[in-house]
């Protein structure tokens, strides 16, 4: 009855922002796959009504707003079809809407998404990064905060501060996506404080941006400390009255700042995080005493340190100190896929008017194949897909 | 009463020496791995369809082996035996061959990345084809795989006869399970030894098959020139004297 409902009500409405371009110009399209997918691919305007259906990712937007946050298996699926199609779910739009009805004068509030393994977090973390950045907000996306904290071949001490590490090479990879998510602001925004790096060079007060991040991408030396200033300036512009901007940080795996490392010091002492110039600068940004934006946390238990595979809820991943920081957090939780989702994803892997071509198996066009998969992945949208990869 | 004289009937069917083994009688503790079943156990029905059949359908002789089923004991089925609709007897085998030292994850889950590779570059390929060639570009990996083996498959094959002190390679007709046990091993060994020491076996295995599927790469070669050997050596046929 959901599903039909969906289908009616479309075209009676006709939502004010992002028109549908289904008059003018396209080919009508059949009903049969209209019910899976949307004509609206703008995330402001997505609602209710699109719950379970996919929606596509604009490709000039796609090397912009996501050139590195994806997960990897997402990456190959977006490459093999030549598309982006992200499903519109509860927790994304729970989220969307808190961000448009949120104060932007007070204290930023922090949300966390946590949900069992392949639920679909990275993915919402995502789409709501995909929203920021049509509203125009600045994004400051950490793919994930893990590989700051493991398998880091050089670990030189900062020359800022006599006991923290520096890590050039992930500073550096990090500050070039930065650069590529907002072109945009580098120019606009410009430095309050002279940052003194060398006896020699030196980033005077008045400058933009932009300038700090090519400095930063080029001197990979002083990259983590670059990485620092960044964050410090954009903390303290980002409520500004004039020329304000929205800041959204969203970290994947935000338990790795808090765990333990797996690096060690020259005397083969462990490095505890605090002691990474990254991850500190990171804590501050997440804590909650800047206003003008949003911080967006994703828990994960996949490359997480140190942590059981069955653990996924926030205090057993953040741990005693982790969840101290976060607190006061508004939870997110990320669920397995209900039944119309389900639906959906399966009309999407089935989809062969479109071209598609990926669920070959002749079983698994049939409602047998279907209940089998359906017990075969419990729901879970990582393993459906993985399962779909081979059939 | 029905039932017993039912079960005489099959019983007196036997040959007269089992019928002195066969004792209705289940040991407490069984070993089923490595055991060599009493003839008195039955074979499972792994199939959903057999058990759908309502009880008016049955003809006289299902009927009959169902009430046998009631009464024996039935063997343990072996892990590889599925009632799904994606059981494949031929991949399994695939599988099996595959398999080193009883690892059949590691096994399983080469063959599905096989799979899946090949379905992406088959659907990648569909993706740059003009709008002519797309109908003939092949995207079921299980297809290809189907069809790469059959490619494979020698019709005839050499033996080696000794007649008068020396040893001839006589052409032979293979039998069929014969014929896809050898197309199976060449596959398996052209990938494990023919390849670059970095390129994994399921990016290995998915050329080769796509390769053995257009009739080309070095499997179809193997078999081609096992063909030539045959047909040079017709002249020793008749020392074949089955």
């Amino acid at each position: 009855a959901v599903l039909r409902r969906t289908s009616q009500v479309r075209p009676l409405h006709g939502s004010g922002c992002g028109q549908q371009q289904e008059a003018i110009g396209m080919e009508t399209r059949p009903e049969t796959f209209s019910i899976f997918r949307t004509q609206e691919n703008d995330p402001a305007c997505q609602s209710e009504q699109h719950l379970g259906q996919y929606y596509t990712v604009p490709p000039s937007h796609f090397h912009t707003v996501f050139p590195h946050g994806l997960p990897p298996r997402y990456q190959q699926q977006v490459k093999t079809f030549n598309e982006g199609c992200v499903m519109v779910r509860q927790p994304a739009l729970e989220l969307i809407s808190h961000l448009k009805r949120a104060d932007y004068s007070k204290p930023t509030l922090r949300y966390l998404l946590y949900g069992v393994k392949g639920s679909g977090k990275t993915m919402s973390l995502c789409h709501t990064v995909h929203y920021c950045s049509t509203q125009g907000w600045l994004v400051l996306h950490i793919p994930d905060a893990h590989l700051w904290v493991k398998n880091c071949k050089e670990l030189l001490p900062s020359s800022y501060h006599a006991s923290r590490f520096d890590q050039p090479i992930q500073a550096s990879n990090w500050l070039r996506n930065f650069r590529t998510t907002n072109e945009h602001f580098l120019s606009k925004i410009k430095l309050r404080q002279r940052y003194v790096w060398t006896k020699r060079e030196s980033t005077e007060e008045g400058r933009p941006l932009g300038e700090l991040v090519d400095m930063g991408v080029s001197r990979v030396k002083s990259s983590s400390d670059v990485v620092g200033a960044v964050l410090k300036e954009l903390r303290l512009q980002a409520g500004g009255t004039e020329g304000g901007f929205r800041l959204a940080v969203a970290v994947d795996g935000v338990n790795g700042l808090w765990g333990r490392t797996t690096l060690k010091k020259e005397d083969k002492s462990p490095v505890a995080p605090e002691e990474l110039t990254l991850v500190h600068n990171l804590r501050k940004m997440i804590n909650n005493d800047w206003c003008g934006g949003a911080v967006i946390a994703t828990l994960s238990q996949t490359g997480s340190l140190y942590a059981p595979s069955s653990a996924y809820l926030p205090q057993e991943l953040l741990g005693e100190e982790g969840f101290d920081s976060m607190d006061p957090f508004v939870p997110v939780p990320v669920s397995l896929y209900s039944e119309k989702e389900f639906e959906s994803c399966y009309l999407y892997y089935l989809d062969h008017i479109h071209f598609h071509h990926w669920l070959q198996h002749p079983h698994s066009q049939t409602e047998e194949g279907k209940k089998e998969l359906i017990f075969l992945s419990n729901r879970n949208p990582s393993v459906l897909e993985r399962l779909c990869a081979f059939l | 009463m029905a039932s017993t004289s039912g079960l005489r009937t099959t019983l007196s069917k036997m040959a007269a020496s089992l019928t002195g083994l066969l004792k209705p009688w289940t040991p407490r503790v069984l070993l089923v791995r490595w055991s060599r079943y009493n003839p008195y156990y039955l074979e499972p029905e792994p199939r959903k369809e057999v058990y759908h059949i309502p009880e008016t359908e049955l003809t006289p002789e299902q009927k009959e082996e169902r009430e046998l089923k009631s009464v024996r004991p039935i063997k343990a089925a072996t892990n590889s035996v599925t009632s799904s609709v994606f059981n494949d007897p031929v991949l399994s085998k695939f599988v099996n061959m595959m398999m080193k030292d009883g690892d059949k994850i590691i096994a399983k889950g080469i063959i599905t990345q096989t799979l899946e590779n090949m379905k992406r570059k088959q659907v990648e390929k569909y993706h740059k084809a003009p709008e002519g060639k797309k109908a003939e570009i092949e995207c079921n990996p299980y297809a290809i795989f189907h069809q790469a083996l059959e490619n494979c498959k020698p019709v005839i094959g050499l033996a080696s006869i000794q007649k008068g002190g020396k040893f001839y390679q006589v052409p032979i007709p293979l039998t069929d399970n014969r014929r896809r046990f050898l197309a199976m091993k060449w596959m398996i060994t052209e990938c494990r030894d023919n390849k670059h020491r970095r390129t994994l076996m399921y990016e290995k295995l998915s050329q080769e098959l796509l390769a053995a599927f257009s009739k080309e790469g070095n499997v179809v070669k193997r078999k081609h020139e096992l063909h030539k050997m045959a047909e040079s050596n017709r002249a020793y046929a008749h020392y074949r004297w089955w």
